[in-house]
């Protein structure tokens, strides 16, 4: 490993840093105390979740069934059929707009903010 | 070229395509750490070919591996396809501009090959999900590029090394 390999090295660990920064600031100033949670299977939206009551959901993925589970204002898959569980191992998340992706199951889900951007409350269906 | 040298190239672009098609294909069932994380193994062969012919042989390693892995696995024009074409394009062609306009290394190339293999699936993902949200991952797969770019590399001099002292071309 030379010179220039080791400032290219410190340039990407230093912006990858940055970035997450950046980005973990963003989404904490962004999520507000009412959320709700968008569960999405081919970028059609296919359930909205009320994440202030605590309970379980399951949607069908390509693989099967994703099963939801809802706690403390936190949302996580608590299993679902994929080769590696890469979206169950990633566990709870209850930022805004940060992404639960199961890639294999075509299934996204994602937290916003309940109230839109009118001042108005969001409907949950 | 005489047809004794054309043959024998065309051997070890045979020989490495079809070991970064092995890897390609094995890789995902090795248990590390971290979900998600893959080590690049095959990027290790399409390094070899760069040093050992030029662009265009890593180009050819590259892609060829991406179809013909993705035909086997029956993924062909899936998810998994388009990330690992995008990821493959981005990384092959910064590397070719970086080692035309950089001193970087074998490592250093890796490094920046992981990186933006990695940058380039999740600007696939982006457009596939069509969410922009997706760039959240960017910077833990962006920081994880760097210890598996800095095998690969290693691994990739240490090939490199073995090869020219057994005087291959």
């Amino acid at each position: 490993m030379n010179k220039a390999d080791k400032t290219f090295i410190a340039i990407v660990a230093v912006l990858s840093v940055l970035l997450y920064g950046s980005l973990q600031y963003v989404v904490r100033a962004t999520t507000s105390n009412q959320k709700i949670a968008v569960v999405s299977y081919r970028d059609k939206e296919v359930l909205r979740i009320d994440m202030s009551r605590d309970d379980k959901y399951v949607v069908q993925g390509t693989l099967g069934e994703v099963f939801i589970e809802v706690e403390d204002n936190r949302i996580r898959v608590e299993k679902e059929t994929s080769p590696l569980h890469i979206c169950s191992i990633q566990g709870w998340i209850e930022y805004a707009n940060v992404p639960i992706t199961c890639l294999p199951n075509h299934i996204v889900i994602v937290i916003i903010n309940a109230v839109n951007e009118n001042g108005e409350d969001t409907t949950v269906k | 070229m005489n047809r004794r040298k054309r043959v024998r190239r065309m051997m070890i672009l045979t020989m490495l395509l079809a070991m970064s098609i092995v890897f390609h294909m094995l890789e995902p069932s090795l248990p590390l750490p971290i979900p998600g994380v893959k080590l690049g193994l095959a990027n290790i062969l399409g390094l070899i070919a760069l040093y050992m012919f030029g662009w265009r042989e890593m180009l050819s390693i590259n892609f060829g591996r991406v179809l013909i892995a993705s035909l086997l696995r029956g993924i062909i024009f899936g998810t998994g396809f388009w990330l690992s074409l995008s990821g493959v394009a981005l990384s092959s062609l910064t590397v070719i501009i970086l080692k035309k306009f950089t001193p970087l290394s074998a490592v250093g190339l890796s490094v920046a090959s992981a990186t933006f293999h990695n940058i380039g699936q999740i600007l696939a993902i982006i457009v596939i999900w069509s969410s922009i949200m997706m760039v959240y991952w960017l910077p833990v797969m962006i920081w994880m590029s760097i210890p598996t770019g800095i095998l690969t590399g290693t691994l990739a001099v240490a090939v490199l090394k073995r090869i020219s002292k057994g005087g291959s071309p």
